[in-house]
C-alpha cells in the first residue's frame, strides 16, 4: 500500500471544492473510481482526473502535492486517517472534521477547522480570518480536536469557539476569542485589538501582554495556577512548543470579561 | 393563436362543473368559447387528465421586509437547499426561505398561478412589489398592514367618523398597491411598544385607549362601505396562547356580521383542557364557521420539520422567542408603525404541543363544512413552507393515510384529537374550490380561478392518481396566461406575472391631513411613500390588475 496522492497538474481559473477526497469518501473504491469522482469548480463540475495527476492506493493516506490556496474545503467532515496538503490551501480546511490528522505545509484561508468537532490540525504557515469559528449565522464554532499553527494567524480567531484548544505560536489578529463559549486559545507572538469581544466563556492564553486590555475585562491580580502546567502539559504530545512551556509560566496576570457579556471567559497573560 | 386541451375531465367549480370531460380553448391569454370551424394552432391530449385552473394561495409571505430577516437569520436554511441552475431556470437556495427565484419556480411545479403576500406594511410597500416582481411565474398580491399604525390609532383616538376611516383605509391601499387589508394583533404591535405583553379582545391600549374589538369594526366595516371585495383579513389577538379559542370566537361573533376572514385560524383554536392546559378549539371554532356566512378562514396548517417563523406580531414573536430553534430570532419595530418578529422554529411530531397544533389544523379543515369558506394555506413559512401543499393536500383527501400519520404522532396528542373519529374526505372537486375557485371569489379576482370563457388561461393539468400528493407534486402541464410554461416538473418557458390590486375611490382631502402627518412625524415624505403604477409596470414583465371595487 502506498499513499494516495493527488499532484495538481492544471492551473486553475476557478477554486475548487475538494470534500469528496477525504479519506472517509475514497474508502474502498478502486482508482479509475477515485479519478471520475466529481469536484465542483467554479459553475460547472470536473473529474478529479481532470485536475490531478491520482496515484497510489491507501486511501487513509491521502495527500494532495503542488496544493494551492484555490483548493478548498480541504479535509470537509473526516473522522480517520491522515491528509496531507504539500502547498497551501484555500478556506474551509478541516471544516466539521470529526478525527484523523490533517497537516498543510504553507498557508490556510479563512474559516480553517471552522465547526471541527475532534482530530488535529497541523499548519506549518498561516492561517486565515475565522480560525475555528462558526459558519455565519451558525451558534457553535470549533467544538472539539486541537489545531496548532506554527506561523500567524488572522483576525477572528476562534469567533463562538465552545470546545477544544488552538495554539498559535505567531501573533494573532484582531478579535480574538470573539463571542467564545468555551475552549482554550493561546497565543506566542502578539495579538491584535478587542480581544475576547462578547466572550462568554473560555480561555485566552497569552505570553505577551496586548498593546491594549478592552476596558469590558476586569484585572483579577496575579496568580500561580495549578492547573496551567498540567494544561502545557498535555500539549507535549503534539508537535508545538508550548508543551515545552510548561515548566518555565509560573505565574499569570488574570482578566475576567467580557463583562458586557456572560463574563466568564479569561485572559491569561504570562509575566 | 389558437390552442385546444382536448378530452380532460374538467373540475371548476365557479362553473358547477364537477369531472366532466370537455374541451377547452385558449386564445391570447384567455378562455374562449368553442370556436367553430377553425383549425387549433396546437393541441393538447388531455383524455384521462384532470384539469383545473391555476392554484390561488391566498396567505404566503413571499415578499417585504421579514422574508429578507427570516433570510439574513438562517443562512443554514440556505446552505442545506441549494438549487444548481437547470435549463431555464436560474440558481438559488433556501428550504423555508426561498430565493425570489426559487419561490416562482417552486410555485409553478406545484401547479400554483397566483400568491398573496399577507403582510405588506404601506411604508415597506414598494421593497415588497420589487421582490415579488422578481418572483417568477406567478401572479402576486398584498394586503396593506394596518391596525397598530399611528395614524390610524390617533385617529380611533380622536373618535373620527368612519368616513374619516374609509378615505384612509381606500388611500392606503391605492399607495400600497394593494388587493386587501390585513391586521395583525389588532393594536397589539403599538401596544407592545408601551409595554404591554398581552392585548385581548377587549382591553384597552395603555396610550390610545382603542380596544381590538374596536379597530377590527372600523376597519371590516371601512372594507364594506368601499365595496372592497376581500373581507378584512385577520390575524387577531393572542396568537398561540392556550385559551384563545374564546378570544376567536369573540371576534367571530362580535364583528356584527361583517365580512371577516380569519388568517391562520389553527393557531388561535387552542383550548386548555386536559393534564397540560392545551387542547383543540376546532369544533368550536368550526361550528361557530359554519354557522355564519360571513365568515372565512385559511388554517395555517402545521406540518413537521424546521422552518422560520415570520410575522408582523412583535407582541406573540417575542412571548415565543424562547421556543427558537436554532436558539435565535429577531424582533423589532418598523417606522413606528408596525412591527416584525422573525423566530426559526422546529415542529416535532414527537412533541405534544406540537403534534396537536398538527391535529388541530386538520380538525379545521375536515369540521368547516363549507369548502368556499375555508383555504388551505401552512401560513408559508410560518406552519410550514409551501412546498409540503401536496403532502397536505393528500392528508385531507385519503383518510387511511391520515391515520397512518396520526399514529406516529406524540400518543396523547394523538389521544386528546377527535381526528381518528372524523371520516371526511376531500375530492378533488372541494380541492379545486379551496385552492382555486373559493379563493378567486373571496379576492374578487373575476377571471381567476376557473375555467370559464373570458378567464385568464392560468391552467393546470394533473395525471389522477392513488397518491394524490404524488399528483398535486407535479403536474402534466401547467399554463399561465395560455403559454405553457411547465410540462412535468420542467419550466419551459419564463414568464412574469400580474400584480393584482383594488383601487377604491377616496375623498383626496385626507391627503392634506396626511401630507402635514408625514411631514411631521414620518421618515419619508407622502410623495416617495406613494407607490405609482409606473413603478410596477416600469419594465414590461409585470402588469397591474385592477379589480373592480362595488357600491357600498
Amino acid at each position: 500500500m502506498t499513499a494516495l496522492i493527488f499532484t495538481l497538474a492544471t492551473e486553475l481559473r476557478q477554486r475548487v471544492d475538494l470534500s469528496p477526497l477525504t479519506p472517509d469518501s475514497l474508502a474502498g473504491k478502486s482508482i479509475e473510481e477515485i479519478g471520475a469522482t466529481l469536484l465542483q469548480t467554479g459553475n460547472r463540475q470536473r473529474r478529479a482526473d481532470e485536475i490531478f495527476v491520482i496515484e497510489g492506493n491507501d486511501t487513509s493516506h491521502i495527500k494532495v502535492q503542488n496544493s494551492t490556496a484555490k483548493l478548498d474545503y480541504i479535509g470537509k467532515g473526516m473522522t480517520h486517517g491522515d491528509l496531507y496538503v504539500a502547498g497551501d490551501a484555500g478556506s474551509y480546511a478541516g471544516m466539521s472534521m470529526k478525527g484523523g490528522n490533517l497537516r498543510i505545509l504553507g498557508d490556510v484561508g479563512a474559516y480553517a477547522a471552522c465547526e471541527m468537532k475532534n482530530g488535529q490540525i497541523h499548519v506549518q504557515g498561516d492561517a486565515g480570518d475565522f480560525l475555528g469559528a462558526a459558519l455565519p449565522g451558525n451558534k457553535k464554532g470549533m467544538q472539539g480536536g486541537i489545531v496548532i499553527v506554527k506561523g500567524n494567524a488572522a483576525d477572528r480567531v476562534g469567533d463562538r469557539m465552545r470546545r477544544g484548544a488552538i495554539l498559535i505560536e505567531g501573533d494573532a489578529g484582531c478579535y480574538l476569542g470573539a463571542r467564545m463559549t468555551a475552549g482554550t486559545v493561546a497565543v506566542l507572538g502578539s495579538v491584535g485589538e478587542h480581544i475576547g469581544y462578547a466572550m462568554q466563556r473560555g480561555t485566552l492564553l497569552l505570553l505577551q501582554a496586548p498593546s491594549s486590555i478592552p476596558v469590558t475585562f476586569n484585572d483579577c491580580g496575579t496568580h500561580t495556577l495549578g492547573f496551567l502546567p498540567l494544561l502545557l502539559r498535555g500539549f507535549q504530545e503534539f508537535e508545538t512548543r508550548f508543551g515545552a512551556l510548561a515548566g518555565s509560566i509560573k505565574r499569570v496576570q488574570r482578566y475576567a470579561g467580557d463583562m458586557a457579556n456572560l463574563g466568564k471567559g479569561e485572559m491569561l497573560i504570562a509575566v | 393563436m389558437l390552442t385546444k386541451l382536448s378530452g380532460g375531465t374538467v373540475y371548476d367549480p365557479a362553473n358547477a362543473i364537477n369531472g366532466q370531460v370537455r374541451d377547452v380553448y385558449i386564445r391570447d391569454g384567455r378562455i374562449i368559447d368553442a370556436p367553430g370551424k377553425a383549425r387549433p394552432d396546437k393541441e393538447y391530449d388531455l383524455r384521462g387528465k384532470v384539469v383545473m385552473a391555476g392554484a390561488i394561495d391566498l396567505h404566503s409571505h413571499i415578499g417585504g421586509g421579514k422574508v429578507t430577516i427570516g433570510r439574513t437569520l438562517m443562512p443554514e436554511d440556505h446552505r442545506g437547499d441549494s438549487v444548481p441552475r437547470q435549463g431555464l431556470m436560474r440558481s438559488g437556495c433556501g428550504h423555508a426561505a426561498p430565493t425570489t427565484l426559487t419561490t416562482g419556480y417552486r410555485y409553478l411545479q406545484m401547479g400554483y398561478t397566483t400568491v398573496f403576500e399577507p403582510a405588506v406594511l404601506p411604508s415597506n410597500a414598494r421593497q415588497a412589489h420589487m421582490e415579488m416582481a422578481d418572483t417568477p411565474l406567478v401572479d402576486t398580491g398584498g394586503y396593506a398592514m394596518l391596525g397598530s399604525d399611528d395614524y390610524l390609532l390617533r385617529m380611533l383616538m380622536a373618535g373620527k367618523e368612519q368616513k374619516a376611516i374609509n378615505d384612509y383605509v381606500a388611500w392606503t391601499l391605492n399607495a400600497s398597491q394593494c388587493i386587501g387589508i390585513k391586521v395583525v394583533n389588532p393594536g397589539g404591535i403599538s401596544a407592545f411598544k408601551f409595554n404591554q405583553r398581552k392585548l385581548d379582545l377587549d382591553e384597552q391600549h395603555a396610550y390610545y385607549g382603542v380596544t381590538p374589538r374596536r379597530i377590527l369594526l372600523s376597519l371590516a366595516r371601512a372594507l364594506q362601505d368601499l365595496g372592497v371585495p376581500f373581507p378584512l383579513h385577520v390575524h387577531g389577538c393572542n396568537l398561540g396562547v392556550p385559551g384563545n379559542v374564546t378570544t376567536s370566537l369573540n371576534t367571530i361573533i362580535g364583528i356584527e356580521g361583517l365580512p371577516l376572514h380569519l388568517t391562520h385560524i389553527q393557531f388561535h383554536s387552542y383550548g386548555t383542557e386536559g393534564d397540560r392546559k392545551f387542547s383543540s378549539g376546532a369544533a368550536e371554532i368550526a361550528e361557530a364557521v359554519n354557522l355564519r356566512k360571513n365568515i372565512t378562514v385559511d388554517v395555517g396548517q402545521v406540518l413537521f420539520g424546521q422552518t422560520v417563523t415570520a410575522s408582523g406580531d412583535s407582541m406573540r414573536q417575542y412571548a415565543n422567542a424562547a421556543h427558537a430553534h436554532p436558539n435565535k430570532w429577531v424582533c423589532m419595530d418598523i417606522e413606528c408603525d408596525a412591527g416584525c418578529g422573525v423566530v426559526p422554529f422546529k415542529y416535532k411530531d414527537k412533541n405534544f404541543v406540537n403534534a396537536l397544533q398538527w391535529a388541530i389544523g386538520l380538525e379545521l379543515f375536515l369540521l368547516v363544512s363549507d369548502p368556499w369558506r375555508v383555504f388551505l394555506t401552512t401560513d408559508h413559512p410560518n406552519g410550514a413552507p409551501f412546498t409540503t401543499y401536496p403532502h397536505l393536500i393528500r392528508l385531507l383527501m385519503d383518510k387511511s393515510f391520515r391515520n397512518d400519520m396520526l399514529a406516529t404522532i406524540h400518543p396523547d396528542a394523538a389521544a386528546m384529537s377527535t381526528l381518528s373519529s372524523i371520516d371526511r374526505e376531500y375530492s378533488l372537486y372541494e380541492i379545486a374550490i379551496m385552492t382555486r375557485a373559493g379563493a378567486a371569489r373571496l379576492l374578487g379576482l373575476k377571471d381567476r380561478g376557473h375555467l370559464g370563457v373570458g378567464a385568464g388561461a392560468d391552467i393546470t393539468v394533473y395525471s389522477d392518481q392513488v397518491d394524490k400528493e404524488k399528483m398535486f407534486a407535479q403536474p402534466d402541464y401547467v399554463f399561465k396566461d395560455g403559454e405553457l410554461v411547465a410540462r412535468n416538473g420542467e419550466i419551459l418557458k419564463i414568464v412574469w406575472g400580474n400584480v393584482h390590486t383594488v383601487k377604491p375611490d377616496f375623498d383626496r382631502a385626507i391627503e392634506k391631513d396626511l401630507k402635514e402627518y408625514f411631514d411631521r412625524y414620518q421618515t419619508m415624505r407622502l410623495e416617495n411613500f406613494i407607490v405609482h403604477d409606473e413603478e410596477i409596470e416600469w419594465d414590461g414583465r409585470n402588469k397591474l390588475l385592477v379589480h373592480p371595487c362595488g357600491e357600498a
